[in-house]
């Protein structure tokens, strides 16, 4: 029933979300929206590209991955293989802490400390880049990650580790060669909740990438996402406007990008597990 | 015959419980020893000394010594140890991964085989070894986990026997089988007698009298008698051990 109910509130999302931007999609067309290199809402006649908004999301989710995964997976691999016993619990305990921190604070210290630290180290213009933006989001992803992960890695049966361990296996082979593939679909699971909290933030994003809506060239530059645009925007917006329903309009790629993410990732865990 | 391995006043404990107390004898080459008792009596605490996989529970310590060809197996590294005592385990564990790899598996990160041809050369002397050859020789890319139980057991000898160890322990290895697949297992250690030395713990006093050249009785960490296996049934000189085989106590 509660499965049922969640499946139908997600269709009344999707519907949500085109009903809105339909009308939209029609007069400016899908794909001069997509693909348009500017994103002016405001100039007249306004234009309606959010093909950079789509690349910076993609920049800085890449970035983020980058940093957070191979991180992720080795902190869940010591938490779980290597640490002591009391170690594992209380570093668990501050993972799990660390998971709660609300997005907006993570944001904030990123725009107080690691915004001026990437200026200065980098010698650039601005530290609000998509790189800023990426080591904030990986912050925030891998406490999910490195969690759900080390769940995963924990659950690998002990005979496992014994019989490869009685073969003459090194710890670090049996890690390697046994642990992390029988674990490995609880850690694309891990992964793919992580990515899709990279995707998903808002707040953390908008207070440190510079929003500016330009399709980057290099991680160096301020770049804008789709959730912090729709967030920024949002307000200022005549309800009903071209505007307002271009919004909804970022709103339902998002929807449709996070969905394929996850539907990949599904058949990816399906595949493995048999 | 020469003495493969001696055992020289050998005292294990688990929270300071004495689970072995003072034990002294050796293996012989190329025999099989039986070790048969009730529950708790140390039979796989022994084992599990002998390839040293205890050394990984905090709560076990231990004293004595253990000769290999004369050489202390405390003083040797794990790994190089466990390449010359392979151990069974009483329940089948395949290595989450093909047939295939679960016999390439050690011998790759022993460093022994690189090359493919030499690798699929082992996987199939091995078994055949084990008489698993023709059951398995279309599917060697399967899952190891799809195969039945006996099968995933003799699966698990293959791949002791493609590190090519000296002596291989075996640890109940037919308690959770059926008696076809029983009779397989046994078949199969019989076979490797010839070239390998044999522990084999078992909780089955019939299967014992069975496969063994001797067999020792273990009772609460003690060795209470060890002898050729036909004396040993036949006409034992404890006690003790008359009531265990006749199923009187234990």
């Amino acid at each position: 029933m509660c499965g049922m109910l969640s499946v139908i509130f997600v269709i009344l999302i999707f519907g949500f979300l085109f009903v809105e931007s339909f009308t939209f999609l029609k007069n400016f067309g899908i794909f001069r929206f997509i693909t348009g290199k500017h994103w002016f809402p405001a100039s007249n006649p306004p234009s309606f590209g959010i093909l950079p908004l789509i690349i910076g999301s993609i920049l800085i989710t890449f970035g983020a991955c980058i940093i957070a995964i191979p991180i992720s997976i080795m902190s869940a691999l010591f938490i779980s293989e290597i640490a002591p016993e009391n170690l594992r619990d209380f570093l668990k305990f501050l993972i799990e802490l660390m998971a709660a921190i609300p997005s907006v604070i993570i944001g904030f210290i990123g725009m107080i400390i690691l915004v001026p630290f990437i200026k200065k180290t980098f010698n650039l213009s601005t530290g609000l880049t998509a790189f800023s933006g990426s080591i904030v989001l990986a912050f925030m992803s891998m406490p999910t990650m490195i969690s759900i992960s080390e769940d995963a890695i924990h659950s690998v049966p002990w005979k496992y580790k014994e019989g490869a361990i009685a073969l003459g296996a090194t710890k670090w082979q049996t890690i390697r060669k046994v642990v992390l593939k029988a674990a490995m679909p609880g850690i694309i699971a891990a992964i793919m909740l992580g990515i899709g909290r990279i995707i998903g933030e808002t707040m953390a994003v908008m207070m440190v990438t510079g929003n500016a809506s330009n399709i980057p060239k290099t991680i160096f530059v301020p770049v804008r996402t789709m959730t912090a645009t729709i967030a920024a925007e949002m307000g200022e917006t005549v309800r009903g406007s071209m505007h307002y329903r271009s919004l909804f309009a970022i709103g339902l790629i998002l929807f449709l990008i996070t969905f394929i993410i996850n539907l990949i990732a599904d058949l990816f865990l399906r595949k493995i597990r048999r | 015959m020469v003495e493969k391995i001696i055992v020289e006043n050998l005292n294990c404990y688990y929270n300071k419980n004495c689970i072995l107390d003072s034990l002294n004898f050796s293996i012989l080459k190329n025999e099989i020893l039986n070790i048969i008792g009730p529950a708790n009596s140390g039979k796989t605490t022994f084992l599990r000394t002998l390839n040293r996989m205890n050394d990984y529970n905090t709560y076990y310590s231990r004293n004595g010594n253990i000769y290999l060809d004369k050489l202390n197996i405390f003083n040797m590294s794990v790994e190089k140890l466990r390449r010359r005592i392979g151990m069974l385990f009483a329940m089948p564990i395949p290595l989450p991964m093909s047939i295939y790899e679960n016999i390439v598996f050690a011998p790759k990160c022993l460093g022994l085989i690189f090359e493919k041809s030499k690798q699929d050369y082992i996987v199939e002397c091995v078994l055949k070894a084990v008489f698993l050859w023709n059951e398995v020789k279309d599917r060697l890319n399967k899952s190891a986990m799809e195969i039945s139980g006996g099968q995933q057991q003799r699966l698990c000898i293959a791949r002791i026997l493609a590190i090519n160890p000296e002596i291989i322990l075996f640890d109940e290895p037919c308690s959770g089988l059926d008696p076809i697949s029983t009779a397989k297992v046994e078949e199969t250690i019989i076979e490797l007698k010839k070239k390998y030395t044999i522990v084999f713990v078992t909780n089955n006093v019939k299967q014992a009298s069975r496969i063994g050249d001797r067999t020792a009785f273990f009772l609460m960490g003690k060795i209470i008698e060890i002898n050729k296996t036909e004396e040993f049934f036949i006409s034992p000189k404890q006690k003790k051990t008359a009531d265990y085989i006749s199923g009187r106590f234990g």
